[in-house]
């Protein structure tokens, strides 16, 4: 029986070298005696990148973590060829026990993989291999089916749009197939920009006939035969994947002149995203894709009814449409049966900041933030207290512990001020400062507002320069209502979803987390130790072993000392980066209030 | 600085002359060129029949186009969430001191441009630093000068 | 339809601005993005109004908003005026010079908001209506540059234009008179261009500049005009005299 090595070449593994391992197995196989049959792929973003690059060899199921070129030849030889394991490549869950499959990995274990189904296993651009893990068999159900059966079956899958608004897919498809106006378009949404959420990008880079399958469906489904994929340019892998399967898709038949052998037609092509975050916007989005200025307009008539070149037009994200072909091939009934009452199948989650296991998760709607956080992700790095999860991107918000067991879904979160959003999930500790959070997505979102309303970039002006004063200390008690005052204004008069949501980030935290804002106000401290106008480090002689870790550490050369004896920080050339508390071992290093002078 | 118009004119010719590829040509000067020459601006509004205006409102409107020239090497520091609260502010100020340009600069040998950019989708890396297309992960101040070292031409003694 | 504004029953048809049907019974909603010419600009946000579709009452921007179904409008609400004041309030720190803006602050009482800095000198509040007018009326001279917070209008590389004519079109426009536009006796001056003013050959009035002349002619695919328009009439009945006329 044939053995495959799956080599990870997502972006997060080619950072920690894979191309390198990829090609040195190549190496040996050519020079193989065939004794045993093996091949090699390069596949798609497992979603375990901090422990890449990760190989994985079928069908012992064995998956490898942290993969150097130097460990190929044992692999070769131990696992390819002898099938013994390399136990030190192994994966050591939370008791200790390296484990060989993915399965009792705790990363692994709990999910539960729909949007990400191929990703891992197969080549991503590789049409045969896409067929051969069933790929294109819905879209052949699809042409046997008429607009209206393929519509019934979104409908009852009750799956909602995965960028963020949640807006139920089939009714938006129903909504573009009811209207008798040609051309229509379909495209697909890729300008992934929330800081924090990569699902999309993992989808592209690692599966995208799944994506060009669901376009298809769709375009079936509403009467179009053109379509875009709008792609941010950053994400230079994604692009040249997407391209090349659209051109093997387009040899084998699944795309064209003739789909599948049908009179059904469909040409796809890549739009390269310009590099701005409000081009997620659908309006702005369709404005990039006719090449102008990103800028949104008045959305009271819907982008589906009025959209690509005021044509009938449905957007859809890269992981909806990639949950498109299972429900079409499984029924949206057993889609259903997955998730909550209001947000049906699973979401993929970016699990990210400062959590022990990061990546992408894919589970099922509903579950707590306490598994996805302590279950899935280990809980908080270094064991420090846990303060608060960011959801949602820059138009989401920051949830407390208090809320840790609120299951997951879109009106869940919703309730609570945050958004579940494309389903970034940033982990913060009692070292993260939620004001300079706060300040941190107005600056991003003052730098990518389009400019075009006045509430949204006038508004963000004024929000970005209260919160950096608060964080450098001259803020007032009174700026906390002036900047409510201001966030409601943006949210109920800005024209597009950027300057409405962006309030998120800043009312939360002061709901949530006050006291912070009150203590860089009142008392010129920042409790977290992270805003450097309120912050001097010092070093507790008590605790201090003299390592010297943190001198090393200090880019200032502010800490001194001889070894084995406690250090001291010269307050005079600190310039307060943090540094050395992160760097110490033995929480010497204790966080306080600016000292004066 | 001595462009060819025959390497703009190649670009162009990739495109039917419809204002929906004008901002693949555009990028496409930016990937060639490091950053759109004016001339280049100039022909592809000839090319397209529109104003100069239409283009300049674009190429000042997407961060991925640039008027000015960048530096030989592009320094990407990513500042999404996952990176800046694990430490990409420090970075930006551990550029500045090795290499003393700040966001947005470029040195004055021209070797290097450093870009703030927004998350390059590789959060479980944080923080992220790419250089010309290599991705440098988990990125420490103490990791920064030989990062940078392996960019930094040898000057012959 | 019907729908009722303030109290008051109004028809309308389905899909009609609702600025529109509120101006022609009679309500006054301030704008100032809006333009009879260049509709659906909608980015000023002035001219906010709640609207009650059965769903409770939403704030939307009567511009640009159709009325789809019948509604409930109220066009000075407690929210609607406190939204407002705020949003023009932001424009008078934006365009602290503008006379008009601030009268409006005046009017609607809104928030002096002391703590926050003006933006900088001026009057332009950044609708971009010159931009629409000059890429849609004239050549395209100018348009918006940069994105967010650092947006602005001008010309491309700030450079004098030269496909500018000169014709005023974005000044006429614009809400604030924030385009400074000057004349001479023989020259008019705009952004940072001078131009030659052509007069009409009889009386002498001011026809506009040569290159604006030029283009108009090469539009509408005449001779370039050398009469004011009143002139022309004169002449032109003085022609349908002498071929008509009385014998």
């Amino acid at each position: 029986m044939s053995k495959t090595v799956l080599v990870c070449c997502g972006t997060g593994c080619l950072a920690n070298g894979s191309a390198k391992v990829a090609a040195e197995f190549h190496r040996l196989l050519e020079g193989s005696d065939h004794a045993v049959e093996w091949l090699v792929k390069e596949t798609g973003c497992n979603g375990f990148c901090e422990n890449g690059p990760l190989v994985k060899i079928d069908p012992d199921d064995i998956t490898y973590y942290k993969v150097q070129v130097k460990d190929v030849p044992e692999i070769e030889e131990k696992t390819v060829l002898g099938g013994e394991t390399v136990d030190r490549l192994l994966y050591k869950n939370d008791q200790g026990q390296r484990v060989r499959s993915q399965r009792e990995n705790p990363f692994y274990a709990p999910q539960h993989k729909i949007a990400l189904r191929n990703i891992g296993a197969i080549s991503p651009t590789s049409v045969e291999d896409y067929v051969a893990h069933g790929g294109y068999q819905a879209l052949r159900k699809a042409l046997t089916m008429t607009p209206e059966e393929i519509l019934d079956e979104m409908d009852r899958s009750g799956l909602r749009g995965r960028g963020g608004a949640g807006f139920p897919t089939g009714r938006k498809w129903r909504t573009a197939a009811g209207y008798d106006k040609f051309p229509k378009y379909v495209a697909c949404n890729g300008d992934e920009g929330d800081p924090g959420a990569f699902m999309d990008r993992s989808i592209l880079e690692g599966d995208p006939h799944s994506v060009l399958e669901g376009m298809a469906i769709c375009a079936l489904a509403i009467g179009a035969e053109e379509g875009f994929l709008y792609i941010r340019d950053e994400y230079a892998l994604a692009v040249k994947n997407v391209r090349a399967a659209i051109a093997e898709a387009e040899a084998y038949g699944a795309l064209g002149d003739h789909i599948l052998g049908s009179d059904k037609k469909l040409k796809l092509s890549v739009v390269r995203g310009g590099g701005a975050f409000v081009c997620g916007e659908s309006t702005a989005l369709m404005a990039s894709v006719e090449g102008r200025v990103g800028e949104p307009r008045a959305k009271y008539i819907r982008s589906v009814q009025r959209g690509l070149w005021d044509q009938p037009t449905v957007l859809n994200n890269v992981e909806t449409l990639a949950n498109v072909p299972v429900i079409l091939l499984h029924g949206g009934d057993a889609f259903a049966r997955m998730g909550t009452e209001g947000s049906k199948g699973t979401k993929v989650f970016a699990l990210v900041g400062k959590v022990k296991r990061t990546g992408l998760v894919e589970v099922p709607m509903g579950v707590t933030l306490r598994h996805l956080i302590y279950d899935i992700g280990g809980g908080v790095q270094g064991d420090r207290p846990f303060k608060a999860v960011q959801t949602g991107g820059p138009s989401g918000g920051c949830i407390p512990a208090e809320l840790l067991d609120l299951p997951v879904d879109f009106d869940t979160l919703k309730s609570r001020g945050a958004m579940m959003g494309s389903g970034g999930m940033i982990v913060m500790d009692d070292r993260s400062c939620m004001v300079e959070v706060a300040r941190y997505y107005i600056k991003f979102l003052s730098e990518e507002s389009c400019g075009k309303c006045t509430p949204c970039r006038e508004g963000l002006r004024h929000m970005l320069q209260i919160l950096t004063d608060i964080c450098e200390g001259r803020g007032q008690l009174s700026d906390l209502d002036l900047l409510e005052e201001l966030c409601h204004t943006l949210a109920d008069s800005s024209l597009c979803a950027l300057g409405k949501s962006a309030p998120n980030p800043v009312l939360t935290t002061l709901k949530y987390f006050r006291q912070e804002y009150e203590a860089h106000i009142l008392e010129h401290r920042c409790p977290a130790g992270v805003c450097a106008a309120l912050t001097s480090f010092a070093i507790d002689a008590e605790k201090c072993v003299g390592c010297g870790a943190c001198g090393r550490a200090c880019p200032a050369g502010a800490v001194s000392g001889e070894r084995k004896q406690p250090h001291v920080i010269d307050p005079a050339r600190c310039i307060a980066c943090g540094s050395c508390r992160e760097a110490c071992k033995f929480g010497a290093v204790v966080t306080k209030g600016k000292v004066a002078g | 600085m001595d462009l060819s118009m025959e390497e703009i004119q190649t670009i162009l010719n990739r495109y039917p002359p419809e204002q929906r590829y004008s901002l693949a040509m555009l990028q496409d000067m930016q990937h060639q060129f490091n950053y759109i020459p004016r001339v280049g601006m100039e022909a592809l509004a000839e090319y397209l029949g529109c104003p100069l205006s239409s283009l300049y409102a674009m190429a000042t409107f997407y961060k991925a186009l640039s008027l000015q020239p960048k530096g030989k090497h592009i320094i990407k520091l990513c500042d999404g969430t996952a990176c800046h609260i694990r430490g990409s502010t420090a970075l930006v100020d551990g550029v500045k001191r090795l290499l003393g340009i700040g966001a947005g600069e470029t040195s004055p040998d021209g070797l290097f441009s450093l870009e703030l950019v927004n998350c390059l989708g590789s959060c479980a890396l944080a923080p992220v630093m790419v250089i010309d297309d290599t991705y440098y992960g988990k990125v420490t101040l103490e990791k920064l000068p030989g990062i940078l070292a392996q960019y930094q031409e040898v000057t012959p003694s | 339809m019907n729908i009722t504004i303030d109290g008051k029953v109004c028809t309308c048809e389905k899909g009609e601005f609702l600025l529109q049907v509120a101006r022609r019974n009679g309500f006054y909603i301030p704008t100032l993005c809006h333009h009879e010419a260049l509709p659906g600009q909608g980015c000023c946000r002035v001219c906010i109004v709640e609207v009650d579709e059965g769903r409770g009452p939403k704030i939307v921007v009567s511009c640009v908003y159709p009325v789809e179904r019948e509604c409930t409008v109220y066009t000075d609400s407690d929210k609607v005026r406190r939204q407002r004041g705020m949003i023009l309030s932001l424009l008078h720190k934006r365009a602290p010079d503008s006379e008009l803006i601030a009268q409006m602050c005046a009017h609607y009482g809104a928030p002096a908001l002391e703590r926050l800095p003006n933006v900088e000198p001026g009057k332009c509040i950044l609708c971009g209506l010159c931009a629409r007018a000059c890429s849609e009326l004239s050549v395209g001279a100018i348009s918006t540059v940069n994105r967010g917070v650092t947006k602005e209008v001008a010309t491309p590389y700030h450079d004098e234009s030269p496909v500018c004519v000169g014709c005023g079109s974005c000044a006429s426009v614009c809400p604030t008179g924030a385009i400074e536009l000057t004349e001479t006796a023989t020259t008019r001056t705009i952004w940072g261009k001078t131009f030659a003013l052509v007069r009409c050959a009889k009386c002498g009035a001011v026809l506009g500049t040569a290159e604006e002349l030029a283009l108009a002619a090469k539009k509408a695919g005449q001779e370039t005009e050398t009469l004011c328009e009143r002139c022309r009439k004169v002449a032109l009945s003085q022609v349908l005299a002498h071929t008509y006329g009385d014998e």
